[in-house]
């Protein structure tokens, strides 16, 4: 039951893009862990650069997506930079469609 | 937004001066016409672009919030003003306007007031974590200070208040007037400002702090060779020929060293298509390089205080306007981005940041623009005044079409209908920014 809420969630949250590169933050890999207690979601993710305006709002856009969802209670996210994003994160086909150089 | 409509009109006004033929090159360079364009330039077009950038930027380098975002709109007026008021007391010391020569040192009491809004909110904010780029930002800030003291001493004594010392330091004083601001304020603060930008955009790795910092000092010690020894020179009387060698020899330096900063940036991007704001940006930095190339054979042939004329032009649209004019046309779909979709993330869908310019559109028209300001050096060198102005026309149509995609942009013009206003979205106003 938790797992298929974490998918719904995980689903939700294609809708948040990073405004730079177009694509939705599940695909680019900027989520790193979704975990649910009792209805109550914690969320943990990153974005390309520390001090960027828009990680405000994609705090939010996430937030506000995952709260959405039929059965989350409550959302807390956890922005962090540890680890740093890299286009690794990257889903192979997006990332071949963003024309991103190999990836090291 | 504000920022960059003003310094964008004020452009224009400079660009509609050298398309009439009013200052350099049709007036010596050291006319009141002269000091009109140059200051318009320098003060309207560039430091206003600038200071907006970096209340958006600085907050960004340090990753903290800005120290005050209330000081930025009463700097503005006060800078505006104070421009306005300076401008009128040259035009009065040419004989175009009453000689109300107390309009100047106005001006410049107004413009130290603004610059000083602008240094303290943004230096306390660098402050915080003065890494990286925000060195450059702090350096920049200590060269705007020098610029405008020595402005506002030149103003006191075009009014006839400091006596002789003033009037020594006015007499041989300009060159490290022009350096400290040119070079120190606006290039420092430019190539500071361009790191980040350019690894950001391009998803590059941070330039290493190493190889920054060598850069930065490089770059310090120019400004401060010659705004200090320049002082000490002027002091001694014994001339600025060899303050300003060493300073020039630093200069170029700092230009090399920057080179080698970018050349690591761009090989190491994550993001191999390069963006219009991106590859526009590497034509100013063509002519940062073709500007300190023109020094060096212009100083070799003996011709360089002949010519000073054509390289600060290039200097100065070419590798500042250049690049504040690329970086401008970016940052606003940026903040337009921000502004109307940031909102309304995660409820429904949004469409890019690219999604609100048109590229192919716009490239033309920065083409025109920096086409223009090489054949304008050009002209320049060849002391061809009525060519000038056909190129100064030639850069007035590059920019209106320039600021033409840059409306398009705040207006959502380019926006597919289906993404323009999701629910919840609210129109940009064109001057003003929420965000």
């Amino acid at each position: 039951m938790t797992n298929q809420l974490v998918d719904r969630i995980r689903d939700a949250l294609r809708v948040v893009i990073d405004p730079e590169l177009g694509h939705n933050i599940i695909d680019l890999g900027f989520v790193y862990e979704i975990s649910v207690i009792d209805g109550a979601v914690r969320i943990a993710m990153t974005a390309t650069t520390p001090g960027c305006p828009a990680i405000r709002f994609l705090e939010e856009g996430v937030a506000s997506a995952a709260e959405r969802v039929p059965g989350v209670r409550s959302v807390d996210i956890v922005m962090t930079f540890d680890p740093p994003w890299t286009p690794s994160r990257i889903e192979p086909i997006v990332r071949a469609s963003l024309g991103f150089a190999a990836v090291n | 937004m504000s920022y960059f409509a003003m310094a964008l009109a004020w452009l224009f006004v400079a660009l509609a001066l050298m398309v009439a033929g009013l200052g350099f090159p049709a007036a010596h360079l050291a006319s009141p016409d002269t000091l009109v364009l140059v200051h318009v330039v320098c003060i309207g077009w560039l430091s206003v672009a600038m200071c907006g950038a970096l209340f958006q930027f600085v907050p960004v380098l340090v990753a903290k919030p800005l120290f005050s975002e209330r000081w930025a709109l009463p700097a503005l007026g006060l800078l505006t003003a104070g421009l306005a008021s300076l401008l009128a007391g040259f035009l009065g010391l040419g004989g175009r306007l009453p000689a109300w020569l107390w309009l100047l040192p106005l001006g410049a009491v107004l413009l130290v007031g603004g610059f000083g809004l602008v240094v303290v909110d943004l230096g306390l904010t660098a402050w915080l974590r003065p890494v990286g780029p925000a060195r450059f930002v702090l350096v920049g800030l200590a060269s705007l200070c020098a610029t405008v003291a020595f402005g506002a001493m030149f103003a006191f004594t075009h009014a006839g208040w400091p006596g002789s010392i003033g009037e020594t330091i006015l007499t041989s004083g300009v060159p490290l007037h022009a350096i400290a601001g040119l070079g120190g304020w606006l290039t420092l603060t430019a190539m500071g400002v361009s790191y980040r930008l350019l690894s950001m955009f391009m998803l590059s790795p941070d330039v290493e702090d190493r190889k920054s910092s060598m850069t930065l000092a490089a770059g310090a010690l120019a400004v401060a060779v010659a705004v200090i020894g320049g002082i000490v020179a002027i002091w001694l009387v014994s001339g600025l020929n060899v303050v300003l060698s060493i300073a020039a020899v630093l200069g170029l330096a700092t230009a090399a060293l920057y080179g080698r900063d970018l050349i690591g940036i761009f090989s190491g991007r994550k993001r191999r298509q390069l963006e219009l704001n991106t590859r526009m940006a590497v034509l100013s930095f063509a002519s940062l390089a073709a500007a300190g190339l023109l020094g060096v054979v212009l100083v070799l042939t003996g011709a360089f205080a002949a010519h000073v004329g054509a390289f600060t032009f290039l200097a100065v649209f070419g590798w500042l306007s250049g690049l504040v004019l690329a970086k401008l046309y970016k940052i606003v779909a940026f903040l337009t981005w921000l502004e109307t979709y940031g909102p309304v993330m995660g409820r429904a869908p949004t469409p890019r940041v690219q999604d609100l310019v048109a590229e192919a559109r716009a490239s033309k028209w920065f083409v025109i623009y920096y086409v223009a300001v090489w054949f304008g050096t050009l002209t320049l060198v060849a002391g061809q005044a009525s060519l000038f102005r056909a190129a100064a026309a030639m850069m007035t149509v590059g920019l209106a079409g320039i600021v033409r995609e840059v409306i398009r942009t705040r207006r959502l013009a380019d926006v597919a209908r289906s993404l323009r206003f999701p629910d919840g979205a609210c129109a940009p106003h064109l001057l003003f920014a929420r965000a």
